[in-house]
């Protein structure tokens, strides 16, 4: 019996307990077969298991549906989850007779994919992930191993609940809703927005957790016996700007990755490099961790003088 | 997520640096161990830290209990707290070396480094070395430099299961290419990082034991460096996430959270104390949030007003 013969009687229909598997099944192992020739592709074809056997009954039709759903496949699996119910949507109707071809199936996973992961990885990795972690490494810092508890709990939480409802909407709305949805500008607004808040949150970041000091500092002869000491922190940058070095640095940082395409990973070897020179004993006794040639650039160590207040 | 990047030579030298010093380390550690350990790394606690970080890596943890939870070195750092009895300081030391990965991204199948080798087995070594929280964060990145061969092998390797897939649907079998997807990649992830993770705990504790034992008599200036990379580094973190937001229209919101932060973090007001660091990446979130939605409004005002006219 092929697709187009059936009618009312035979008529193949989910359940929302089937596409609630479809989804567990790509919430735990979306990511279990990651690789560089199909990415998620694996995934979703695991997903889509429960569905395949509920509305295919013929071998024929089930290989057709298995090798459809084993292509390329790769999006932010929490976000991206309104693909899955979207394509759910289609090959429920498809099972039933709609005119629903391979191609049809294949243009909204592969146009999608792409535009769903900026915006996905943009809200989870890009803006709720820093946020939680921060709050979690403050706590957890302070002495209080709560903070790593209290971060998982409302990650996952908030995680699971976005994908969950992201797959339903999908489903329940189809691929004219989710193609309506995303002419109608909301996804444009939502990453714009999540760029506004992922940026600020970034920038608090900088301010928190980049440590650079520059505290040269020089005694001035002002005439009559009488010195003046001049400190490049507080005197020059403190007087622009305090906390410019930082921010500066992390710019340069930027533009050396995203500009210039420098290897993020040269950049960490460079900088822990950069670090022991800073610390290099070359000048004064050996072993005083105050004497380095670079000291004054950086933070100062617990034995060395502190830098005055900006 | 579309631009696929293979481990380019960078990823590998800095891999063979990593082997180089460890292997360096471990050939010289009968010379620099000169004191019994304080915490010593039992072969169970070592396995324990190694099951970790297979599962942090593995689906079994709700999937985004994986990626988004035991990934990160704050949870992984309380749980080899626990494992080693000093859930305090490894959730400390944990908490530190996060602060690397605090803008972390993932996307399109490449990582920059392995938050999670860093914080299971770093924190691992630095309980066992005895180390400060400031000073763990380069054992942290160099034990995570390491753990990105793992997932290169494991993001190459894995296309031979795509072709198991393959093959099962030929055969309409539904069953094998479920498995292939979640069994055998699972058996061989589970291969190439417990047992890499337990060795390097169970072996390299005494290594690292003696060495910060030496660099603490003889050498306090490498310490020393090891903090000041500690406030470098995170900006490569969020470097990286910046790669992805700050763009457009939304730039100048950067230096406006950054600015606000300062202002309520206390610098500009020397008398004020700076609240706890959850406070202001928080407070700034939300006054992102309203930012964010207030643009937002504003832009699409101005597009339907440009529309009527």
């Amino acid at each position: 019996m092929t697709a187009e013969m059936r009618d009312e009687g035979t008529r193949v229909s989910l359940t929302r307990g089937d596409v609630r598997r479809a989804f567990w099944l790509w919430t735990f192992f979306s990511h279990a077969n990651y690789n560089y020739e199909r990415l998620q592709g694996t995934a979703f074809a695991h997903a889509m298991t429960p569905i395949i056997r509920k509305l295919y009954k013929s071998p024929e039709e089930v290989k057709a549906a298995l090798k459809r759903h084993l292509v390329f496949f790769n999006t932010e699996p929490n976000v991206g989850g309104v693909i899955h119910g979207a394509v759910i949507a289609m090959e429920e109707q498809r099972a039933n007779g709609a005119p629903i071809d391979d191609d049809d199936i294949n243009a909204v996973k592969s146009g999608l994919m792409g535009p769903l992961a900026g915006v996905g990885d943009s809200i989870s990795q890009g803006t709720i992930t820093p946020i939680l972690l921060s709050i979690g490494i403050g706590i957890a810092a302070a002495g209080q191993p709560f903070g790593a508890i209290l971060y998982f709990v409302l990650e996952v939480g908030i995680m699971v609940a976005l994908a969950y409802f992201f797959w339903f909407q999908g489903y329940d709305r189809g691929r004219e809703g989710v193609t309506a949805m995303l002419k109608s500008g909301l996804l444009d607004r939502v990453l714009t927005g999540a760029g506004v808040l992922g940026n600020m949150v970034m920038g608090a970041l900088t301010f928190q957790f980049v440590n650079i000091y520059l505290t040269l500092s020089w005694n001035i002869d002002v005439g009559g016996g009488q010195t003046n000491l001049f400190d490049v922190n507080r005197d020059l940058l403190g007087a622009i700007m305090p906390g410019l070095l930082p921010l500066a640095f992390t710019l340069l940082t930027w533009y050396l990755i995203a500009r210039r395409r420098v290897s993020p990973i040269w950049l960490l070897v460079a900088y822990v490099v950069i670090a022991m020179l800073a610390a290099l004993p070359l000048l004064g006794p050996a072993g005083s961790p105050c004497s380095s040639i670079l000291n004054p650039f950086f933070q100062p160590d617990a034995g060395c003088p502190p830098p005055p207040p900006a | 997520m579309k631009h696929t990047q293979y481990p380019g030579r960078a990823t590998k030298v800095a891999a063979l640096v990593s082997v180089a010093v460890l292997g360096a380390l471990m050939f010289a550690s009968p010379v620099l161990a000169q004191e019994t350990p304080a915490v010593t790394a039992g072969l169970l606690q070592a396995a324990l830290v190694g099951l970790g970080y297979y599962l942090s890596n593995s689906p079994w943890i709700l999937g985004i209990g994986g990626f988004f939870g035991l990934y990160r070195p704050l949870v992984a750092g309380l749980i080899v707290g626990l494992i080693f009895g000093d859930p305090v300081k490894g959730a400390q030391i944990g908490a530190a070396i996060n602060l690397l990965y605090i803008g972390f991204i993932s996307a399109g199948g490449s990582i920059p480094a392995d938050p999670s080798v860093a914080g299971w087995v770093g924190t691992a070594l630095a309980l066992a070395g005895g180390l400060d929280a400031a000073t763990a964060i380069t054992l942290g990145v160099a034990v995570g430099l390491l753990g990105t061969l793992v997932f290169f092998t494991r993001m190459s390797v894995d296309a031979v299961f795509a072709h198991r897939a393959d093959a099962a649907a030929e055969n309409g079998d539904i069953g094998g290419v479920a498995r292939a997807n979640w069994l055998w990649p699972q058996i061989f992830l589970f291969l190439i990082s417990f047992f890499p993770a337990t060795i390097a705990v169970y072996a390299g504790a005494p290594v690292v034991q003696g060495a910060i034992t030496t660099l603490q008599t003889d050498w306090p200036w490498v310490l020393r460096g090891f903090q000041i990379a500690g406030g470098l580094l995170p900006a490569i973190g969020i470097a990286l996430n910046m790669r992805f937001i700050f763009r457009g229209s939304a730039i100048p919101f950067y230096f406006v959270g950054y600015v606000f932060a300062m202002l309520i973090g206390g610098r500009f007001f020397p008398g004020v104390t700076a609240p706890a660091i959850g406070t202001i990446v928080v407070t700034t979130a939300i006054v992102g949030a309203a930012a964010a939605w207030i643009f937002v409004s504003l832009r699409s005002e101005r597009a339907s007003g440009a529309r009527e006219a």
